[in-house]
């Protein structure tokens, strides 16, 4: 079967007459295959997908190539990127008739731009084994967090060069304004909390789950019920959860929107629709972690480790002072 | 100009179309795209960062040299059970893709490690890093230098009654230093240079000059600030690179085989000792991965090997397999050409200027090309070719340096020999150049291959799913969470190394020689 659909993939590239959308992605991205190949089959023509680094590179690298755009349609532009994209005019409107369904809160933007295809909770993450060992009570308060005595057990990711970084930064701008904020980090740092480029050095380097020494890392609500996925079936419940302190927490919102300057853009838009289709919806989540947009699409019961907090998305103008947000803490903070 | 000069410049021309077409006019463009704002360098952080910058290149290279050398000397004269196996594992590094050196160094030397010697958070674990991927490469260099040693001369002083360290000291090293300094140079702009590690490793307080260019230009989109570190980073290397080729053309003699006494006494514990450590280094972090491709949460498991087989897994361990291959293939069949060139062009014109046009690859930073390449190739940004260029212009140069000592070396009598005898210039070069310089031909296209296996496609263009690397690969499972993915990551990097492996061994034969 998968060499018939290799076959079937190779004489669609060698068919250069038919038609090639192009998509660009972030790093993460991942769909079933098939459901690609249904896509193309249906609208006889070639999907191209093209990978342009995490999330922040890619709209970097949109910026830099908006006289000739690197592709068609983009996935992964996420609620905290929209601002420097829409000032960029790199995207063209397009508001898909699916995107009716989802709840106005979930939107991005107006919505006109980028159709949400997930949402995501950036939340702090803890390894229970370990904090059961250390007879430690968990924090409960963003202001116990930056005391010498959790701040020493706490990695997050900059918010400069990563995604979830940037969210935590908005979510503490949110709670503790935009002084608040800088001076939680400042006040953090000081008393130990670590603070890495990206999520996998974090995760992977520094959670002392896998052998580091913090035992509090910034990562998804979701991140448990990926524990208990990854594990194969042998892990009966997460090794980690959720640590949900108030004002610690960020709705992302992930869309699909269609780049000015498209030469495609009746199949551009049918892409975006495709997005927001109920397969879609249904198979990205075991494969991203994160929730569909599209209310009423099921989840499988892995997904009972993960934890919807209650948070709402952050406000447009909130979501504007980002940028301005990172600059200060790049100087305030990192060069300190 | 005298015709050897234009001749040689003809040989090389391919070479340095190439070099315009993917170094020099990318950067020109990123430059016209942005500008230049060199009030940066008036900002103390920024001098901070290039303070550490040297620092940290001259402490590895310090190390390396005191570490390597000695040990590349008692390896040329002493004879140690498996020696060419050991210098043909010593380019495994190589290919080690950094996330995952960075992991071995800290399963080794992380809180929890297997050392018990905790260095997360302190700067000696880049420089552990450093030494990781440039030790093996001072061994390298110095013992290539030391074997070019006439041994008669250390023997002479030893029959006078030197000690063997004093003959050492006073015979062997005077004459190979050109060889080992340039070694030292070479290891002190790689550290200077690197990106990976210090990205990973060096965290947010040790990150170097790269590490900054790469926030400005990737994140930041501050291409003018960026423009004017790469500027000023260019001076240093420049001058490195000077340095680099002077003492690399002093370096004279042909590497004699002969047989090697076995060690005795105080040089058999030294030689002992310091493979010791060197193994340590540079083999630690990849026996820690390797052991945690084996290695659950709940003991022993061979679930992330099987996880790779799994033929649902997608992108399949075929296809990665496939690419790297592939993607190799082609890519040391460019670098060989270009490299080659470039050499054969370099030798003939005698000049230092090909020599040291062949270094440029090394010193531009690789995030600055790929804006470039954005900029310069719309219609290229995703194609395999660019990828192929970008790799190749990664690897030629490992090449061009193997090859061009070689080249000088080769007597020009013997050629006037077969010239007098009837032999076309072709023919000479067939039956008398190329067989002498043929194992520095394959110990470069080792190292070359061995840059592209470990190469994170990227970094420098566009991606596609389909293209799906070993290292791809790697870097997607370590982006994920869960133990499996972890795991698997680590399964993958130890099939990476063995491939490497077999790499080496078909390609160098463990008898090739890199300078």
């Amino acid at each position: 079967m998968r060499n018939l659909m290799t076959l079937a993939l190779l004489s669609a590239s060698l068919a250069s007459a038919q038609t090639t959308l192009t998509v660009v992605t972030h790093d993460s991205f991942d769909v079933d295959k098939k459901l690609v190949a249904q896509f193309e089959a249906t609208n006889h023509a070639r999907v191209r997908f093209v990978k342009a680094g995490d999330a922040g590179e890619m709209l970097n690298r949109l910026i830099l190539t908006r006289a000739a755009p690197i592709g068609d349609v983009v996935y992964g532009l996420d609620n905290t990127l929209l601002p420097r994209a829409q000032a960029a005019g790199i995207l063209t409107p397009y508001r898909s008739p699916l995107a009716s369904n989802i709840p106005a809160a979930h939107r991005l933007g107006d919505g006109t731009l980028l159709n949400t295809v997930d949402l995501g909770y950036v939340a702090l993450n803890y390894d229970k084994a370990a904090f059961q060992k250390s007879g430690l009570a968990l924090p409960t308060s963003l202001a116990q967090l930056s005391e010498p005595a959790y701040a020493r057990l706490t990695v997050v990711e900059s918010p400069a060069t990563s995604s979830t970084g940037l969210a935590f930064l908005l979510a503490l701008n949110h709670q503790l304004g935009a002084q608040g904020a800088i001076q939680w980090y400042r006040t953090a740092r000081q008393n130990g909390m670590k603070v890495t480029r990206g999520w996998s050095e974090a995760y992977d380097k520094e959670f002392s789950l896998y052998g580091g020494k913090y035992p509090i890392v910034l990562s998804y609500a979701s991140s448990p019920a990926a524990e208990v996925f990854y594990s194969e079936g042998k892990l009966k419940d997460a090794p980690t959860a959720n640590l949900l302190l108030p004002g610690s927490t960020f709705l992302q919102l992930e869309g699909v929107g269609v780049l000015k300057g498209t030469k495609q853009p009746a199949l551009a838009r049918r892409f975006v629709d495709f997005m927001l289709s109920a397969p879609v919806q249904r198979d990205f989540p075991n494969r991203m972690w994160v929730y569909p947009s599209i209310p009423g699409t099921p989840l499988s019961d892995v997904w009972k480790f993960a934890q919807k907090p209650d948070v709402t998305a952050p406000s447009t103008a909130e979501l504007q002072q980002g940028q301005a947000l990172t600059d200060t803490w790049v100087q305030q903070v990192l060069r300190r | 100009m005298n015709p050897r000069r234009r001749s040689g410049l003809l040989l090389a021309l391919p070479a340095l179309l190439f070099l315009a077409a993917f170094l020099l006019l990318p950067l020109l463009r990123v430059l016209r795209e942005g500008g230049l704002r060199l009030g940066v360098w008036a900002d103390p952080y920024f001098l901070g960062r290039l303070g550490w910058t040297l620092t940290q290149a001259l402490l590895t290279t310090v190390l390396a040299a005191v570490l390597g050398g000695p040990l590349a000397y008692l390896l040329s004269r002493y004879r140690l059970p498996g020696q060419d196996l050991l210098l043909r594992v010593l380019l495994l590094p190589f290919v080690t893709p950094t996330l995952v050196a960075a992991l071995g160094l800290s399963s080794l030397f992380g809180p929890h490690g297997l050392t018990h010697l905790d260095l997360s958070d302190t700067p000696a674990l880049l420089i552990l890093g450093n030494l990781f991927f440039n030790l093996p490469l001072m061994v390298r260099l110095a013992h290539a230098g030391f074997v070019r040693v006439p041994p008669m001369l250390v023997g002479a002083a030893r029959s006078l009654g030197a000690s063997g360290a004093r003959a050492a000291w006073e015979v062997a090293v005077p004459l190979a230093l050109p060889g080992v300094l340039a070694g030292m140079v070479l290891v002190f702009l790689y550290s200077a240079l690197s990106f990976g590690l210090p990205l990973v490793l060096g965290g947010e307080r040790y990150g170097t000059l790269e590490v900054e260019i790469y926030t400005l230009t990737a994140y930041e989109l501050r291409l003018p600030e960026a423009s004017a570190l790469i500027l000023g980073q260019l001076v240093f290397t420049v001058a490195a690179i000077l340095l680099y080729t002077r003492l690399n053309r002093a370096v004279s003699g042909v590497a004699l085989a002969r047989a090697l006494p076995r060690p005795r006494g105080g040089p058999a514990l030294t030689l002992y000792l310091l493979t010791a450590v060197t193994l340590l280094i540079c083999f630690g972090p990849l026996l820690a991965v390797a052991l945690r491709s084996v290695l659950g949460p709940a003991g022993l498991t061979t679930g992330f090997w099987s996880g790779l087989l799994d033929p649902d897994s997608d992108p399949s361990l075929g296809l990665m397999l496939g690419n790297t291959l592939r993607f190799g293939l082609y890519t040391l069949a460019a670098a060989l050409l270009v490299g080659g060139l470039h050499a054969l062009g370099a030798a003939r014109a005698r000049g230092r200027t090909l020599d040291v046009l062949s270094l440029l690859p090394l010193m531009v930073s690789p995030i600055s090309l790929s804006v470039g390449y954005l900029l310069l190739y719309p219609a290229l940004r995703a194609e395999v070719p660019l990828l192929i260029a970008a790799y190749t212009l990664l690897a030629y140069p490992l090449i061009t340096r193997s090859l061009l000592p070689a080249l000088r070396a080769v007597p020009p009598r013997l050629l006037e020999a077969s010239r007098s005898l009837g032999a076309s210039g072709l023919e000479a070069w067939r039956t008398v150049t190329l067989p002498l310089v043929l194992p520095a031909l394959r110990g470069g296209a080792a190292l070359a291959l061995a840059t592209v296996l470990g190469e994170f496609a990227a970094t420098l263009v566009l991606t596609r799913p389909e293209w799906s690397t070993l290292s791809t690969g790697i870097y997607e499972r370590l982006g994920r969470p869960g133990a499996q993915n972890l795991g698997e990551a680590c399964a993958l990097a130890t099939l990476l190394m063995l491939l490497a492996l077999l790499c080496f061994t078909v390609l160098d034969g463990g008898k090739g020689e890199v300078t």
